[in-house]
């Protein structure tokens, strides 16, 4: 036996081409290779924490040995993933956007868990007991296990505390209603005649943050973007839709408290942090931006609500390709587990500025330690109570774009939100048509 | 007989220049032939429902790009786009030319100055210029800001968009064409130059009826050359802007990567690569031909 794998070992050091293609069986000798595609969807320096991560997994897996392929944003990654896939050559573990994994599990591009899950002895809702619960609704398809929830986000209301204060306002009570952050906007805008030298509030719109800020801005106000049980369904065309738009463009054109257009979430976030912009709403994944670059006293808070507290989720889940040897699921499945237990997923969250997505990590020394120093780090956390899934639908990007382009028509003064909302609806409706068609609208 | 004879030998003698051909006709036929005639096979399928086997459409997917609005729509803005980036930045190659046409240290420093654009990658040029773009705190604004008191939201209104995508590639490209005719103007003949400046023909006239009839091969090679850079150059739409906002910028290129990834319709994502190719090779093949027949043919 030893004999015979020292002469794979061989053989495989040769580096014949032939035999590593005609016998793919007989590699499964040494380690199991796996491969992991993760993408780095803030800065550069988390390729070299996916290093370490990885290093020491194979370290203590002697027989598996993991590779971490960098492959680009999230878009990227879905991209290259279904290319593999195509392919023939799967990646075994792919870091997933995680309002992706309807689409994929809609085409047949995602392994079911269960039977993994099954095989450890413990039961589902165990397994998605250690997670926050406002995360399962995206790993969890028709009652199944698709997705390992890995590194999530919700947006948050950023305060420059400095300017708030000069205002005559107190960031230690941060606005907590819309009425109160239409108010406090007003005051934290200055103007020099036309020109308006400081925005009270800034709101990211380019395609992506875009969609996810109208879900929290729907949400808040009481609605629902889509049907959470059904991929089929968005509500674009509802009253709580309606106002949400509405009172982003009162802040454009009525209030005059934010500039006019769509601007990008790196715009936001430099307008914020070069004091342009008194408030602005974004990701908790910027916080750990913020905090190395702000020259002044910020603060963090829950994002108003008009009706009711409530944000989607954002962020990444661990996924595995449908098609892969059972050898190479079995690894990979090691792999996800060690990556998501509590220690790990601890140490990614305090390198990259996520929130960790498995509950017990927040227990563990570490963790505690670091909220102490960074107690602006909890207010993510605590938001996590009233968080909901991310929007996930049949062809989740072009139904979202379906909203967004007339969004920005809207934030352009182009279009009033009634017929914007009206047109993003129809402009839906027929993208998910086929889908319906086989799904709700297939009758006997 | 003798046909077959001659055809032999003639057969016999390029023999050689073939087996030499091979191995980039090999490559030609694996990377360039055989990606197009997967495209074309790949233009005639298409599924009607997610769950559905792929099947023969024919020409459908063809008329569904047509019919598609947002196609439409990136052909115009291809075609504004095209116009508007390739007549300005030859315009301002040849004004740069025709200044730095003679050879001293500093028009050679002018002239390194004005190419150094065209040796930063697209994608960095693009995500400086995201910068200098910011609305209210970028570069443009800080300087332009103090003129006027309201400035466009660059990147973020959907008519100013795609001319801030075209002022980059206008200051990209114009370096690049400048080099093109540089090279055409030491091709004017110094003689016919002398004779005109002894017959007493001022700047403009020595320009309008000598210099611009000799760059005349060149004017033609630039602008096929900056017609395919419109189509095939879109970097700074994927960094910058999406496509958007709302479709304003989105060119063709842009449109088929959309088709394939965001709406993973393969279908419809080559039967516009097909659409895009054949515009393309008609456009060049009319220009080349033009080129030859105005050179005298080969």
């Amino acid at each position: 036996m030893l004999f015979s794998r020292r002469l794979m070992l061989g053989l495989a050091m040769a580096g014949s081409f032939a035999s590593a293609l005609a016998f793919p069986a007989l590699a499964g000798e040494g380690p199991t290779e796996i491969d992991l595609f993760f993408p780095v969807p803030v800065d550069g320096k988390l390729a070299r924490d996916m290093g370490t991560l990885i290093k020491e997994f194979n370290e203590g897996h002697p027989d598996i040995k993991a590779t971490a392929v960098y492959t680009g944003s999230y878009d990227d990654t879905l991209i290259k993933t279904r290319a593999a896939i195509k392919a023939g050559k799967p990646p075994s573990a792919v870091i997933m956007s995680a309002n992706f994994l309807l689409d994929m599990q809609i085409e047949n591009e995602l392994t079911n868990l269960d039977a993994l899950i099954k095989a450890d002895g413990t039961t589902k809702e165990q397994f998605l007991g250690q997670f926050f619960p406002a995360l399962q609704g995206n790993a969890v398809i028709n009652r199944s296990v698709y997705g390992v929830p890995f590194h999530n986000s919700t947006p948050l209301l950023y305060i420059n505390a400095d300017k708030a204060k000069e205002a005559g306002l107190d960031p230690e009570k941060p606005p907590q209603t819309w009425a109160e952050l239409t108010d406090w906007a007003k005051k934290l805008t200055k103007r020099e005649g036309d020109k308006v030298t400081q925005w009270g509030i800034a709101i990211p719109c380019a395609y992506d943050y875009c969609g996810w800020m109208m879900e929290t801005l729907t949400m808040s106000n009481g609605g629902r973007y889509y049907n959470e049980e059904f991929g089929g369904e968005v509500y674009y065309d509802t009253p709580s839709m309606l106002g949400a738009l509405t009172w982003w463009n009162d802040l454009i054109y009525k209030h005059k408290v934010h500039t006019p257009g769509a601007t990008p979430g790196p715009a936001v976030s430099t307008s914020f942090i070069s004091g342009n912009a008194a408030m602005m709403m974004l990701s908790t994944g910027s916080l750990t931006y913020v905090r190395d670059n702000a020259k002044f006293n910020y603060k963090v808070a829950f994002i108003p609500h008009n009706v009711r507290n409530a944000v989607p989720i954002g962020g990444a889940s661990l996924i595995m390709p449908a098609g892969l040897e059972a050898e190479k699921q079995k690894a990979a499945w090691t792999l996800i587990k060690w990556m998501t237990s509590p220690e790990k997923s601890g140490w990614w969250s305090r390198a990259t500025g996520y929130f960790a997505p498995n509950m017990a990590a927040y227990k563990t020394p570490d963790m505690v330690d670091f909220l102490n120093k960074n107690p602006d780090a909890k207010t993510a956390v605590e938001q996590l109570d009233v968080a909901k899934p991310w929007f996930a639908t049949y062809k989740t990007v072009p139904v979202r774009k379906n909203l967004e382009d007339e969004v920005m028509l809207v934030l352009n003064g182009k279009k009033q939100p009634k017929e914007a909302l009206a047109a993003a609806q129809k402009a839906a409706d027929e993208t998910l048509k086929p889908y319906n068609a086989e799904t709700s609208l297939k009758l006997p | 007989m003798d046909v077959l004879k001659r055809f032999s030998n003639r057969f016999k003698a390029s023999l050689p220049a073939y087996l030499l051909l091979l191995p980039s006709l090999v490559f030609l036929a694996l990377f360039t032939y055989g990606a197009m005639g997967r495209v074309l096979v790949d233009a005639l399928y298409q599924r009607a429902t997610p769950k559905a086997p792929v099947r023969f459409v024919g020409l459908d997917n063809i008329s569904a790009v047509l019919a598609d609005p947002a196609f439409t729509g990136a052909v115009v803005n291809n075609l504004v786009y095209a116009v508007g980036t390739a007549i300005p930045s030859i315009g301002l190659a040849l004004l740069f030319a025709l200044a730095l046409a003679r050879t001293n240290a500093v028009s050679s420093a002018l002239r390194a100055a004005l190419f150094l654009p065209v040796l930063i990658p697209m994608v960095a040029a693009s995500a400086l210029f995201m910068f200098i773009f910011l609305p209210n705190v970028g570069l443009l604004d800080y300087y332009i800001g103090r003129l006027l008191p309201v400035l466009p939201n660059w990147l973020g209104d959907p008519d100013v968009a795609l001319y801030a995508i075209m002022i980059i590639t206008i200051w990209k490209n114009a370096g690049y064409y400048m080099l093109f005719f540089l090279a055409g103007l030491q091709a004017v003949p110094e003689d016919v130059m002398e004779a005109a400046h002894l017959d007493g023909a001022g700047p403009y006239r020595r320009l309008r009826h000598i210099i611009l009839p000799e760059l005349k091969p060149t004017f033609l090679f630039v602008i096929v050359i900056a017609t395919l850079n419109a189509v095939t150059q879109v970097d700074h739409v994927f960094v910058m802007t999406q496509g958007g906002p709302s479709n304003s910028t989105n060119l063709v290129l842009f449109y088929i990567y959309q088709q394939a990834v965001e709406h993973y319709d393969v279908g419809k994502a080559s039967a516009a690569t097909l659409l895009t190719l054949a515009a393309l090779m008609g456009l060049t093949a009319l220009s080349f031909r033009t080129m030859a027949n105005r050179e005298g043919g080969p």
